[in-house]
């Protein structure tokens, strides 16, 4: 190609004004990412993706929604049924939102299992976390928009949590809520934040999160440093550029992802009431409970947890007990980095303490997402407790099991044996 | 390891997906499957629904209009049959009996229907709209196995009795298809479109992973 064409003049216009190139080299063609990371390393790619979908779905429901208490159900059978696509672009942003937290919750395992918290990744894992606690609030507004019998009884119930925090909490709950019961002053506030605040906070944090690990560089299932062995260049050995390598990788996995999304929204879009509870299709009616209140799948682990703190202790409520728990089990993601002592990262030259305590937290995790999801007995809550207990014993005694275990060696170099 | 998390993953997801069951009251529901691709059977629900329920129960999220269109009626033969006050065919499917006026005459104000096939689930109506029974001790004479002391009359009692119990559960049926088809008016639009963008994904995925074998060679 000749050096003079238009294309080229305009990208050295462009560069002269702007770093464009260099930083089309810095995170794409000379960004490296180790040769060894497997499909696990895929879910930040997706989430970005799912992220970007849903600001766009978003913001067409915005054209077409009402954020008032008379206004906001009737809206939405408006956009189902009269808004050419409307079906579609909402059943989009709903499973996006399910999606969403599936993909953050497989990411968050995949750090988890191979320890890409540990240093020097602690501020990736603290703002990826950030990135999680928003989108839980995020998820919970949105939840509250369509003004369904679920919508009104979950806000209510959760808003209600906040008045369970001794002294001031009732007047704090009132002031969250603009009014003694979950309203249209409720509604339009918690519709302000959906749309706005936090979708900007979760830009800013995702943005900060990706320039972090850009300066420091994905970790891999050896948790082997791969910036150690370089090339007379200073390129990393056992590493490739993202692009092409890792961006086509990429690629092939969001057809997939989108295979299995798609198949959802165009042929489950309720997703057998987990992704659209079937409550939710009557509207908002403060004179009337429904027999049985649960959150969405994502928060049911927590909602558990909640639950299961069913007794009084030093002068405190169980309700306002079972808050600090659940918001506990959500807070404590963040200490990871500090709890974990061992010499090595990943799973795989970890001891067998490290491996027994990860396997007790995922069959917490799903147990508890599971008792959060059925009417509570007095069997489900005891079990209930039993697993809190199992969840957070991961955490908390990682100091601990860490440090005495005994580790593999971990290789040099990827592909090296030991 | 990875099989044990593998296995944790099916077993607990199991335990997730088999949470969801309900039941029909006193009785387990009977099996319903809707068909909303047979017209016919949707006009016949419509034109049941129009004469036993439309006098109490509006479908006002929907319009007389897309009705018409989506089940095959000319716009025109609907105006004259089947629309009973001076609403044009593009007006939502609101109904005159006041929310006053329902509860001087029967207690309760009756609720819009439109979306009750999500809420309850086609199910739930076909198997609640067949087990009526017999009840001196309820205001009409009448109460029902999958709705205890429900305040709805019995209103397609007199046609019961007149037809042979298949040709009842015909009209049941092809009331709860419509219902089913009112609930979620697009979706057999959305299952057309979705198969095209599933062949399309088909498709996209294949070349996205022959895209990246070919640069995973380089990577040897």
């Amino acid at each position: 190609m000749s050096e003079n064409t238009i294309g080229k003049k305009s990208l050295d216009w462009v560069d002269k004004r702007f770093p464009i190139i260099d930083l089309f080299e810095r995170h794409l063609s000379k960004y490296y990412s180790p040769s060894n990371i497997n499909i696990w390393y895929l879910f930040g790619f997706l989430l970005l993706i799912v992220l970007v979908m849903q600001i766009l779905t978003g913001l067409w429901l915005m054209m077409n929604y009402t954020n008032t208490a008379e206004g906001a159900f009737t809206s939405i059978e408006y956009i189902m049924r009269d808004v050419d696509y409307g079906w579609l672009i909402r059943y989009m942003h709903a499973g996006g939102a399910s999606a969403f937290f599936a993909l953050i919750y497989l990411h968050m395992f995949r750090g988890m299992m191979y320890g890409s918290y540990q240093k020097p990744r602690e501020l990736i894992w603290v703002g990826g976390w950030f990135v999680y606690v928003l989108l839980c609030a995020e998820g919970f507004t949105g939840y509250v928009l369509p003004w369904g019998q679920m919508s009104f009884w979950a806000a209510q119930v959760i808003i209600s949590l906040v008045g369970s925090i001794p002294f001031f909490g009732e007047d704090l709950a009132i002031w969250i809520r603009g009014d003694y019961i979950v309203s249209g002053i409720t509604l339009s506030r918690l519709f302000a934040f959906h749309v706005v605040l936090l979708p900007i906070l979760i830009i800013a944090v995702v943005f900060f999160h990706i320039l972090a690990l850009h300066e420091i560089g994905s970790n891999n299932p050896d948790g082997i440093d791969v910036k150690k062995h370089t090339d007379q260049d200073g390129v990393p050995l056992d590493a490739k550029p993202f692009f092409p390598y890792d961006i086509t990788h990429d690629f092939y996995a969001l057809g997939v992802f989108l295979l299995i999304f798609c198949t959802v929204i165009f042929f489950f879009p309720e997703g057998g009431g987990y992704i659209i509870e079937y409550v939710n299709y009557e509207p908002a009616n403060p004179l009337s409970t429904p027999a049985h209140i649960v959150p969405s799948w994502y928060y049911t682990p927590f909602y558990a947890m909640l639950r299961a703190i069913d007794f009084p202790l030093f002068g405190l409520t169980a309700k306002f007990l079972g808050f600090v728990v659940m918001a506990a089990g959500i807070a404590i993601f963040a200490a990871l980095p500090w709890l974990d002592r061992s010499p090595v990262k990943s799973i795989k030259y970890k001891g067998i303490y490290s491996k027994v305590f990860l396997a007790g937290f995922v069959i917490s995790f799903f147990v508890l997402a599971y008792l959060g999801s059925v009417p509570p007995t007095e069997t489900k809550n005891m079990l209930a407790k039993v697993f809190t207990f199992l969840y957070f014993a991961y955490f908390l005694l990682m100091p601990f099991y860490t440090r005495v275990e005994k580790c593999k060696p971990v290789p040099e170099r990827v592909g090296d044996s030991v | 390891m990875k099989t044990l998390f593998y296995f944790i993953f099916i077993l607990s997801s199991s335990l997730i997906f088999s949470a969801g069951e309900y039941r029909c009251g006193l009785i387990e529901c009977d099996k319903f499957e809707a068909d909303v691709s047979d017209k016919a059977s949707l006009q016949r629900g419509l034109s049941t629904y129009m004469n036993y329920c439309y006098g109490c129960h509006s479908l006002k999220y929907s319009r007389y209009k897309r009705v018409a269109e989506d089940l095959l009626i000319p716009l025109e033969m609907y105006e004259n049959n089947l629309i009973f006050d001076d609403s044009k065919i593009g007006d939502l499917m609101e109904i005159s009996l006041t929310k006053d006026d329902a509860i001087n005459w029967l207690g309760a104000y009756p609720p819009d229907l439109t979306l009750e096939a999500r809420l309850r689930r086609p199910d739930w109506i076909y198997t609640y709209l067949r087990n009526y029974y017999p009840d001196s001790s309820r205001p009409y004479g009448v109460n029902n196995k999958v709705y205890q002391n429900v305040n709805m009359p019995h209103v397609l009692e007199d046609m019961q009795n007149t037809i042979s119990i298949s040709q009842y559960d015909q009209v049941i049926y092809d009331l709860t298809n419509f219902m089913t088809y009112v609930a979620d008016p697009s979706a057999e639009q959305r299952k057309r479109i979705g198969t095209y963008v599933l062949l399309f994904l088909i498709i996209f995925t294949a070349f996205a992973y022959m895209t990246y074998k070919e640069f995973k060679k380089d990577l040897k």
